[in-house]
């Protein structure tokens, strides 16, 4: 089976993946004894305010109507509504917090990959040392520590006693970055003078074409030309209207949402560098954490690779040192460092609770504390789906890069 | 190390060096990270010296929904309703919200009927809303018109019944405006100084019409400018920015209105605030203590407010609180259960409780004992003057063993309760709490208690349902006076059942005695009034006071301007931080 092949079939595996646990979820939370809807008054309330809400919620509809309208709204990335008063949207109030938690999240598993790989392998490449003992001890240590301990520990030291790094929060008031916006204007000739003014855009794209049709040796006649008119045409015609369309709007606005990039997009070092310092305690506190699981995977795992037989043959061949550990023994070791970063991630997108309660980061983790305490069922339902959901990107991420190191996988 | 290939015996290449230069590389990045970005801190320079906002509050706090005077009736949905809009009239601040402590706001002047039934207000003229519209009689009709019509199965006017006291509001002339009720109501100017009454700007609050519903609501809405989701423009800030996050506040920021009634008072003292919210309690006071906030109000631990009073680096402000913990005792035969709707054993309880003894183990002294549900600091009941519960004692067993060797209870038949208490942190230290009133039970020797917990939305229901033997449950007033505190002995939403069973008793006389007070001005009447209905629930014990909060704010020794009174408003507008 090809890469694209086993992509394809990954992907495929994912919808009835993801159906079962959209099924299991909604019905669970209906089954669940008790009516949700009493829950949320502050006193007793009337029988026709609860019908209200019922009524709001649509639950007051048959079981299979109310299943078959939730699917139909999570395909249009509707998750439905917030039993809480204002009734909002779930899938804005989750997707509000998603940026905050996907920041920390990466930044967390940079820093405990980068940690855990490279102490990992010093550790292997010095077995029994003195330094393996510290960074074994250090890994484990490290990985104990509860993660709000460790959060309050920091915090101790750098915001409150040494005022390096703010205590919590995302940044400054008034420091959050507005991302990349360009001002447009459209040209004076209108848009035929645009559409004949992005030529150059349909050469671009038939540039390429022809590259990409040269690498897979196609044929000029009949395919080749076929294609690169295609291209040409299509490249020139769509982003001649798309850009009509933004000009016409008279602003294009990009923002991801992850203050760092969006410092970057807005060009302004200060907001980054603010964003960086709030950003800075939460991530080293969960990345070290982490740290602990990389150190102990990697260092096993090197430990093993590096007594294979193509290590001794790749030495021997007079490679240097460097090229031999991390360009040929690591990345024999690395498919279950992979898995574990895999796992490791999708944990943290579904919100580092903990860490986000010590730093006041405003992320899905402390939503989804909020919302069980509030029993608000629909939320949850909504929270536990996009978990479930990113889980399952995430492996299908992992399995492709898996087949992709490891081509026997594929078969 | 050498190690054998194809039965070649070779060198292993060993270089540990490199090991120990990763090491290095890592620690060398953090350390130069670490020591560009404190270099720049300390020395004030780029990014950490460019924005200087006047003042930055924290709060553990959020708004619950909306801050719709229709819709709102949460502690910090309130407080943003204070201090961006404003009332007929508001409380002296620092007073303990007597009759003579009432001030105009928008009004200048108020006159009831004899009869209580009417209360005709004055307007003060020239007061603009922000877009410059007059304010005028039309539009106190037009807010009050609203917030009843619309009647939120949430929002205060169906939980504080508005519709059954006001009958209709009239438009007398321009500037003045007359509130006809159904009852006669002397705490009338407590009514009209709270959150709820506060004047709505018709522009952004629906529009001018008459037909109100749900619908009419103003929400947050996520993504739209904060100034469309705030109804109110007359108070002493704007607000503009309002950034929610997962359904809880992230960052405000208020400006100063500048069309505000009072800003040749020099009102607000500070420009711009800007309120960040924090996670928890810890963080809270971390973030003042690492100087990030100049302000932290709400909510910050007993042990921490303990621990914080040593530090020079910040101010600890102490003021009166207005809200109380009291004990429910449930009348209705539960299963497996004695009875408690006989009063002997509700007084017997109470008799064992040790309110000292809480308030000094489990609040370290920043809550006080409560012996009356009217706590201390309010109209009638001066600081030092302990309530009509005092009688009952604290830790009084002899009493307490004498009601229930009565009724056959004994060291071998022993009184078996359960204790219910609120498990997810609604109110404060509250598992610790029932430890410790259960040990005092049971140090009586003749009651036997079992814990048990609900989280709050259990806790509700369970509320509803009457199904918890004795519980704990909390209070803070909707409007300042004994009126909103008095009715808690029997409020049918508690649950409790006290009215079923002693319908014809004291209740009659508590009751009577009650609205009686409700039609009365005169201060000494009405306290004496308190006094008597007090007199009667000392006797049936359907509710019992156990302590009062204190409210509690830390800043930075600069900041100035903290009031903390019994109004429990948090006056924004008063704050400045002094050079």
């Amino acid at each position: 089976m090809g890469l694209r092949s086993y992509i394809v079939a990954r992907i495929l595996l994912m919808i009835p993946m993801i159906f079962l646990l959209l099924s299991i979820v909604f019905l669970i939370i209906r089954v669940m004894p008790g009516d949700p809807v009493s829950l949320h008054f502050e006193r007793r309330a009337s029988e026709e305010a609860m019908a209200e809400l019922r009524h709001e919620l649509g639950m007051d509809k048959p079981l299979y109507v109310q299943y078959f309208e939730y699917l139909a709204g999570l395909l249009r990335g509707d998750m439905g509504k917030s039993m809480a008063p204002g009734r909002h949207s779930i899938s804005q109030e989750i997707f509000s917090a998603f940026p905050a938690t996907l920041e920390l999240a990466l930044f967390s598993m940079v820093i405990a990959v980068g940690i855990g790989i490279l102490l990992g392998v010093g550790a292997s490449r010095s077995y029994n040392s003195i330094q393996d003992y510290v960074v074994r001890v250090f890994g484990t240590v490290i990985y104990a520590i509860p993660v709000f301990f460790l959060g309050m520990i920091l915090l101790l030291i750098f915001s409150v006693n040494l005022h390096w790094f703010p205590a919590g929060g995302r940044t400054k008031p008034l420091m959050e970055p507005g991302g990349l916006t360009v001002y447009l204007s459209k040209p004076a000739g209108g848009f035929l003078l645009h559409f004949l003014q992005s030529f150059p855009v349909g050469l671009a794209f038939l540039v390429v074409c022809f590259i990409a049709l040269k690498r897979k040796h196609v044929k000029f006649w009949p395919r080749g030309l076929m294609f690169s008119l295609l291209a040409f045409f299509a490249g020139w015609g769509v982003y001649a209207m798309v850009a009509w369309h933004f000009m016409s709007a008279g602003v294009l606005h990009i923002s991801t949402g992850l203050y760092t990039i969006d410092s970057v997009f807005e060009g302004n070092i200060v907001k980054l560098v603010e964003a960086a310092r709030y950003l800075f305690l939460p991530s080293l506190t969960l990345g070290l954490m982490l740290s602990g699981v990389f150190i102990r995977l990697t260092r096993s795992n090197m430990l093993e690779t590096l007594r294979l037989d193509f290590v001794t043959a790749a030495r021997a061949r007079g490679l240097k040192e460097g090229a031999v550990v991390y360009g040929y023994a690591l990345r024999n070791a690395f498919l279950p460092i992979l898995t574990m970063m895999g796992l490791q991630f999708a944990m943290l997108l579904g919100g580092a609770i903990l860490t986000e309660t010590t730093f006041s980061w405003p992320g899905l983790g402390r939503y989804l504390v909020d919302r069980i305490n509030f029993r608000d069922y629909t939320a949850i339902q909504g929270a536990v789906v996009l978990f479930g959901i990113l889980v399952a990107i995430v492996n299908l991420v992992v399995d492709i890069l898996y087949a992709y190191l490891d081509p026997r996988i594929r078969f | 190390m050498d190690v054998e290939f194809e039965g070649v015996k070779m060198r292993k290449f060993k270089d540990s060096r490199r090991g120990v230069s990763a090491i290095v590389v890592v620690a060398a990045i953090i350390l130069i990270v670490i020591v560009v970005v404190a270099a720049l801190y300390a020395l004030q320079i780029g990014p950490f010296g460019v924005v200087k906002t006047e003042l930055i509050m924290g709060t553990t706090d959020s708004v619950e929904s909306a801050v719709d005077p229709a819709q709102a009736y949460d502690f910090f949905g309130w407080e943003i309703i204070q201090n961006t809009g404003a009332a007929l009239v508001d409380i002296e601040p620092g007073s303990s919200a007597g009759p003579e402590d009432y001030t105009g706001a928008l009004a200048t002047d108020w006159t009831p009927s004899i009869d209580l039934k009417t209360w005709t207000f004055t307007l003060r003229e020239g007061v603009l809303f922000e877009d410059g519209t007059e304010f005028n009689a039309s539009h106190v009709k037009y807010s009050f018109d609203r917030n009843i019509g619309i009647a939120s199965p949430d929002g205060p006017q169906y939980n504080m019944e508005y519709d059954a006291i006001i009958d209709n509001v009239e438009v007398v002339s321009k500037y003045v405006v007359k509130f006809n009720l159904k009852i006669p109501f002397a705490p009338f100017l407590g009514l009209m100084a709270c959150q709820a009454s506060s004047i709505v700007n018709p522009e952004y609050a629906g529009g001018w019409k008459t037909d109100w519903n749900m619908d009419d609501i103003v929400w947050y809405e996520n993504g739209t400018d904060a100034r469309t989701r705030n109804p109110m423009d007359l108070g002493p800030y704007i607000l503009t920015k309002w950034e929610r996050v997962a359904g809880k506040d992230n960052e405000m920021r208020l400006e100063a209105n500048p069309n505000y009634w009072n800003k040749d008072a020099g009102l607000p003292k500070t420009d711009v605030v800007v309120i960040k919210f924090y996670a928890d309690a810890t963080a809270l006071r971390l973030a003042i203590e690492a100087g990030d906030i100049d302000v932290a109000f709400r909510h910050i631990t007993a042990t921490d407010i303990a621990d914080l009073q040593d530090d020079p680096d910040v101010k600890v402000w102490q003021g009166v609180g207005a809200a109380i913990q009291y004990m429910i005792f449930q009348e209705d035969d539960l299963p497996g259960l004695p009875s408690l709707n006989n009063a002997a054993v509700r007084r017997a309880l109470t008799a064992c409780l040790d309110r000292p003894e809480v308030c000094e183990t489990v609040f370290l002294n920043q809550s006080s004992p409560l012996y009356s549900m009217i706590p201390t600091g309010m109209m009638g009941r001066p600081a030092g003057v302990p309530g009509p519960f005092k009688a009952l004692g604290d830790a009084n067993y002899t009493y307490a063993r004498s009601l229930l060797a009565d009724l056959g209870y004994n060291e071998t038949n022993k009184l078996e309760i359960e204790l219910w208490y609120e498990s997810s942190g609604h109110y404060p230290s509250s598992p610790e709490q029932a430890a410790l009133y259960k040990s005092q039970f049971e140090a009586s020797g003749v009651i036997s208690v079992t814990l048990k917990s609900a989280d709050w939305p259990s806790y509700r229901i369970n509320r509803n349902e009457g199904v918890m033997h004795v519980f704990l449950y909390g209070w803070y007033p909707d409007y300042i006076d004994p009126d909103n505190y008095a009715f808690l002995y029997w409020a049918p939403w508690l649950g409790h059942h006290y009215t079923k069973y002693n319908a014809t008793n004291n209740y009659n006389a508590t009751k009577a005695t009650y609205d009686d007070a409700r039609g009365s001005t005169v201060e000494s009447t009405r306290i004496s009034l308190y006094d008597e209905l007090e007199g009667y629930m000392v006797d049936d014990c359907p509710v019992v006071p156990i302590w009062q909060g204190a409210a509690w704010a830390v800043t930075k020794p600069n900041i100035k301007g903290v009031y903390l009174d019994i109004t429990q408003t948090w006056r924004i507008w008063l704050l400045y931080e002094e050079e």
